[in-house]
């Protein structure tokens, strides 16, 4: 009697241990890995919220109009909107998605990034999707070109 | 990962930059043949105080070596504290680095 009742002990004890501990955050690579693989801007948004409709309202996205280097073009994201998530988008890579954002308690949706963009001259857009915790997609856009080469003129 | 944190009124801006080749995989294709071989930071992670304020899952389109910046509300938050950020790549590697919050 009493080793069944230290089996059963035990057999708790090891499901409690293996409850994940407070999953605030969420590694949207392994949650999500069709995004990363997505071709499109519509495919990786649609692998990601499961729609494209979203409201183009309440997102700044600010780039350069004219980046001089595809290797490292800034990028910065800014919204008042109060999100889950945040991603960003562009469609002039072979995959789509760029990166996803948690948005915690205290985060303020002011990201800055440098990103590579491949230039071969024509405009590239690139799209940021704040996800609301209304459960709708507000979504920001910037077009550019990235000067060739590395060097502007 | 290089950290720097200030605190300004009830906001904390942190400027981060973490040390990688951030190989895509027509960069690895070129290289080696393989586009296995393409190795990138794949999530970026900060906290504060145990209380994570930054999260991030990135792809091979970061700039080499690149530069993060972000804020967050001081809440719970002084001067002295340290903002503790990581990066996981690909291949599993992983980096922290540590700013204190001035």
């Amino acid at each position: 009697m009493q080793r069944r009742k230290f089996l059963s002990l035990s057999g708790l004890a090891a499901v409690a241990a293996m409850a994940p501990a407070s999953v605030n955050a969420e590694d949207f690579r392994k949650s999500k890995p069709t995004v990363w693989t997505a071709h499109t801007v519509d495919d990786a948004i649609t692998a990601m919220y499961g729609t494209t409709a979203a409201t183009e309202s309440g997102v700044t996205l600010t780039m350069p109009d004219v980046a001089s280097n595809g290797g490292a073009v800034p990028v910065n994201v800014k919204s008042d909107i109060d999100a889950k998530s945040v991603a960003i988008f562009q469609n002039a890579n072979p995959e789509a998605a760029i990166a996803a954002f948690t948005v915690h308690e205290n985060s303020i949706i002011n990201y800055d990034l440098k990103i590579k963009l491949k230039s071969d001259g024509t405009p590239i857009t690139v799209t940021a999707i704040v996800e609301g915790k209304d459960g709708k997609l507000y979504v920001g856009k910037k077009t550019l070109t990235v000067a060739l080469g590395g060097c502007e003129g | 990962m290089k950290v720097k944190a200030k605190l300004k009124g009830d906001i904390v801006k942190v400027k981060a930059l973490a040390k990688h080749a951030m190989t895509t995989y027509d960069q690895a294709k070129k290289k080696t043949g393989n586009s296995d071989d393409a190795n990138f930071i794949t999530r970026v992670t900060a906290t504060v105080n145990g209380k994570v304020v930054y999260e991030v899952s990135t792809s091979q389109f970061l700039s080499k070596n690149p530069i993060m910046k972000f804020q967050f509300k001081a809440v719970g938050v002084s001067k002295g504290d340290k903002v503790v950020m990581t990066w996981v790549d690909r291949k599993g590697n992983t980096k922290s680095g540590k700013g204190k919050i001035k």
